[in-house]
C-alpha cells in the first residue's frame, strides 16, 4: 500500500513538474514578455518618421532593444505593409500608415486592437486628447491606430498682404471668398489657393461638409448630387477664379510649395505642413505667414487628417512594440517629439503649453473646439478608390467639360459602383 | 553500334538543353512564375483590404475592367502615346540622323550632346520638366510670355498635359532614334549610294529607294523598341501628371499601378496586367519580322 502510495506520489510529482514546465513554456512562447534583441519598425518618409528615427536611440538605451527601420515611399508603402503582415511571419512590430488606409488595414485584420493598451497606460494618457481626437485611429468603434500627427485643415494667410489691404482673417467661407477677390483685385498676389489637382477630393469634401452635405448615406449610397453638394461644388469652382495659374495641376504638396515660394494671399491646408512653412530656409514668406481656423459654412466642419501608427497583428513582440510607441508618443516625450521635427500631435498638454505655443502659434488650432464638427477621412475600405474616382470626376467639372450638376450626377453613378464593393457592417 | 548511335543522338539532344539551362534558371523565376501568378490572381478576388480566404471568380475581373470607362480611356491614351512615338518621334529622329550624317561641321559635338537625355533617368527628367512647365515659376511660360505668346496651363489643362507628357517623352526618346539610325547609316555600304548618284538619282530618290530600304532592319528594331517603350510609359507620367488632369494622361500602366497600389485591388490589377500582356502579343510578330529581315 505504502509502495503504491509512493509510486502514485512520484507519478503525481513528475506530472506536476511536466505540467508546470509546460505552462512556463507556453507563457514564455506567447512571446508577449520575452525581451527581443531588436524590433522592426515600418515607416513612411515624413517629418514624424524622421523624429521617430532621431529619438529611437534613447529608447534603445533605456531598454537595450535595437530598433531596425524599414522605410518605404508612400506610393507603395501600404501595399507592401499589408503584404508583409498577411504573410504572418511577424516581419514588422510597428507600422506607420496613412489614416486613409485605416479601414483597409483594420478590415484585413492586419492590426492589433489597441484599446487595452491605451486604456491601461498612464504614460500614453488618452485623456490628454480631446474626445474628437481620442477616436482618431478607430475603426468600427475599436482603436487600431495611434495618432502620429494631428493635421486639421487650417487657414494660412499672408499677414503682410492682409495688413496692406486692411483685411481680417475670414471666419466664414463668404469672407474667405471676399478676401480672395480683394487680394486678386489688388494685383499684389493671387487671391487664394486650395487643391484642384490630383488631390482635389480633400478640399472638395471639406466644402461639401461645410455646406451641410454628405458624401454617402448610412446605407453606403453616394450623395454627392444633392443640393448641398451642388452648392458646395459651385462655390469650390468659383474660388478657382482667384487661384494662381496652373492650379488645376497642383497636387496636395504643391499647394504649400506655391504658397511659400510665390505670392498667394491665403490657402487652406493641413497643419502638418507647419514645420516647412515657418522654416525660412524653405519658405521665402516664413516671417509673413499667420494661421487661423478654417472658415465655417452652414456647418463648422473641420477636416482632420494625419498619420496613424499601430502594431501589426502578426507582430511577435507586441509588448515591446507597445513600449516603443508608449515611449515615443507618450505624454512625457511629446515636447521632445515635436522638437525633433515631427508634425505636432494635438495633446491638450501640448496645445496648452504656453512656451510651445509661443514658439509655434499654430499649435493652439490643434485643440479642435467642441463647437466644431470634426470629420476624418471616411472609414471606407474602398476609400482610396472613392478618392481617385472623385478627383477624376471633379477634374471634368473644374475644366468646364461638364456642368456642376451633370458632373456630380455622373460622379454619383460612378461612386455607386465603388461603394457597392464596400463590406457592409 | 545502333545503341551507340542512339546514345549519341540522346547526348546531342540534351546538349541544347544543358547550354540553355542557365538562361532558364533566370527566366523561370523572374518571368514565367510571376506571369503564372498574375494569371492565377486575375481569376480570384484577392484584395489586400479584405481578409483571406480569396475566392475563385472566373472572368469577373476582366468583365469589370471591360465595363470600366477608365479602362477604355487608358487604352486610348496608351494608343495615342504609341502613335506619337511611331509617327512623330521616329520620323523626326531619322530626319535628324540624316542631317547629322551628311553634316561634317559640329556633327560630333551634336552626337555627344544627344547622349545627355538618354543618360538621365526618366524620373529626374520628369522632375526637371515638371518645374519648367510650372505656370508661375517655369521657364517655358516665362519665354512664351516674353514672346507675347499664349501660356498654357501645361499640367492642369487636359490637352496641354497630354502634350507636356509627349514633349518630355520625345525629348528623351528622339536622341535614341537618332543615334541608332546614325549607327545604321555609318554601317551602310557606300557603293549603292554612289551607283544611284551616277544614275542621276536626286537626294529624295536616293533616300526613298536606297537609304531607307537598306536601313530597314535598323528601323524595324527602332520601331519595336519605341512601341514597347510607349506601351509601358509610366515614370514620366507618374511624376508629371499622375495620370491627370482627371484621366487625361492615364495610360494602362498607370491605371494598373493605381488599381494595385492605391486601391489595393490585387486581382483586378492582375487582370489589367494580363490584358496588357495580351495586347502586347502582336509585338512578337514584329520581333519575328525583325529577326527575319536582319538575317
Amino acid at each position: 500500500m505504502r509502495k503504491k502510495f509512493k509510486v502514485f506520489g512520484t507519478v503525481t510529482a513528475v506530472l506536476s513538474l511536466l505540467l508546470s514546465s509546460a505552462f512556463v513554456a507556453t507563457s514564455s512562447s506567447s512571446a508577449a514578455d520575452k525581451k527581443p534583441s531588436a524590433i522592426n519598425v515600418f515607416l513612411i518618409p515624413s517629418p514624424s518618421a524622421d523624429a521617430i528615427k532621431k529619438l529611437a536611440p534613447k529608447w534603445t538605451a533605456k531598454t537595450g532593444i535595437k530598433v531596425n527601420f524599414t522605410e518605404v515611399e508612400y506610393g507603395t508603402a501600404h501595399q507592401k505593409a499589408l503584404l508583409s503582415i498577411q504573410t504572418g511571419k511577424g516581419e514588422q512590430d510597428v507600422v506607420q500608415f496613412d489614416n486613409t488606409f485605416l479601414a483597409a488595414f483594420a478590415n484585413a485584420k492586419a492590426l492589433t486592437q489597441l484599446n487595452s493598451y491605451t486604456s491601461a497606460s498612464k504614460e500614453y494618457d488618452i485623456n490628454d486628447f480631446t474626445p474628437a481626437l481620442q477616436q482618431y485611429g478607430d475603426f468600427g468603434g475599436k482603436k487600431f491606430g495611434l495618432m502620429l500627427s494631428t493635421e486639421p485643415f487650417i487657414q494660412w494667410y499672408r499677414s503682410d498682404i492682409y495688413k496692406s489691404l486692411n483685411l481680417k482673417p475670414a471666419k466664414t467661407w463668404d469672407q474667405y471668398k471676399a478676401n480672395a477677390e480683394a487680394i486678386q483685385k489688388s494685383g499684389k498676389a493671387s487671391g487664394q489657393l486650395i487643391g484642384y489637382g490630383p488631390a482635389s477630393t480633400w478640399w472638395w469634401m471639406q466644402m461639401v461638409w461645410s455646406f451641410g452635405g454628405k458624401l454617402y448615406d448610412s446605407k453606403f449610397n453616394p450623395t454627392v448630387d444633392t443640393k448641398e453638394a451642388i452648392a458646395a461644388t459651385k462655390f469650390y469652382k468659383d474660388l478657382l477664379k482667384s487661384a494662381p495659374k496652373g492650379a488645376l495641376g497642383f497636387n496636395g504638396d504643391d499647394v504649400t510649395i506655391q504658397f511659400v515660394s510665390t505670392d498667394i494671399g491665403q490657402i487652406l491646408q493641413y497643419s502638418g505642413y507647419a514645420s516647412g512653412v515657418f522654416d525660412p530656409k524653405m519658405s521665402k514668406n516664413a516671417k509673413n505667414i499667420a494661421v487661423t481656423p478654417a472658415p465655417a459654412g452652414k456647418v463648422n466642419a473641420i477636416e482632420l487628417a494625419g498619420w496613424n501608427i499601430g502594431i501589426p497583428s502578426d507582430s511577435k513582440n507586441k509588448t515591446w512594440a507597445w513600449d516603443f510607441l508608449e515611449y515615443m508618443l507618450g505624454k512625457t516625450n511629446a515636447p521632445n517629439f515635436l522638437n525633433a521635427g515631427a508634425a505636432a500631435i494635438g495633446r491638450t498638454s501640448i496645445t496648452t503649453n504656453k512656451a510651445l505655443v509661443a514658439k509655434n502659434p499654430y499649435l493652439a488650432l490643434l485643440s479642435l473646439p467642441a463647437s466644431a464638427t470634426v470629420y476624418t477621412y471616411p472609414s471606407l475600405v474602398t476609400w482610396p478608390e472613392f478618392d481617385k474616382v472623385s478627383s477624376d470626376g471633379l477634374a471634368s467639372i473644374l475644366s468646364g467639360k461638364v456642368s456642376v450638376e451633370a458632373g456630380l450626377k455622373k460622379l454619383n453613378t460612378a461612386l455607386k459602383a465603388v461603394l457597392a464593393k464596400e463590406p457592409k457592417p | 553500334m545502333r545503341g551507340a548511335r542512339l546514345a549519341s543522338v540522346g547526348k546531342s539532344s540534351r546538349a541544347p538543353l544543358a547550354f540553355s539551362l542557365p538562361a532558364w534558371i533566370l527566366i523561370i523565376p523572374i518571368f514565367i512564375l510571376p506571369l503564372g501568378l498574375g494569371l492565377y490572381l486575375s481569376v480570384f478576388d484577392k484584395s489586400l483590404g479584405f481578409p483571406q480566404p480569396i475566392n475563385f471568380v472566373g472572368l469577373a475581373n476582366f468583365q469589370s475592367d471591360v465595363k470600366n470607362s477608365n479602362f477604355y480611356s487608358a487604352v486610348k491614351v496608351t494608343a495615342q502615346f504609341m502613335a506619337i512615338a511611331v509617327f512623330i518621334q521616329i520620323p523626326i529622329g531619322i530626319f535628324l540622323a540624316m542631317v547629322l550624317h551628311s553634316a561634317s561641321k559640329f556633327a560630333s559635338m551634336f552626337r555627344s550632346s544627344l547622349l545627355i537625355p538618354m543618360l538621365l533617368t526618366p524620373v529626374a527628367v520628369a522632375l526637371m520638366w515638371r518645374f519648367m512647365f510650372s505656370s508661375e515659376l517655369g521657364i517655358i511660360n516665362w519665354v512664351l510670355d516674353k514672346m507675347t505668346l499664349a501660356q498654357p496651363d501645361w499640367l492642369g489643362s487636359v490637352t496641354a498635359a497630354f502634350f507636356a507628357v509627349a514633349i518630355v517623352d520625345s525629348w528623351q526618346s528622339i536622341p535614341f532614334v537618332v543615334l541608332i539610325t546614325l549607327a545604321g547609316l555609318a554601317a551602310m555600304p557606300v557603293a549603292p549610294q554612289e551607283a544611284a548618284m551616277i544614275d542621276g538619282a536626286s537626294t529624295i530618290q536616293r533616300i526613298r529607294y536606297v537609304t531607307l530600304p537598306l536601313l530597314k532592319p535598323v528601323l524595324l528594331v527602332i520601331l519595336l523598341i519605341r512601341i514597347i517603350d510607349s506601351f509601358k510609359l509610366f515614370d514620366i507620367i507618374f511624376i508629371l501628371t499622375r495620370g491627370g488632369p482627371g484621366t487625361a494622361t492615364q495610360t494602362l500602366s498607370m491605371l494598373d499601378y493605381n488599381t494595385a497600389f492605391t486601391f489595393l485591388a490585387t486581382s483586378r490589377a492582375a487582370a489589367i496586367g494580363v490584358v496588357l500582356a495580351l495586347m502586347s502579343l502582336p509585338l512578337y510578330y514584329l520581333w519575328k519580322k525583325v529577326i527575319s529581315v536582319s538575317s
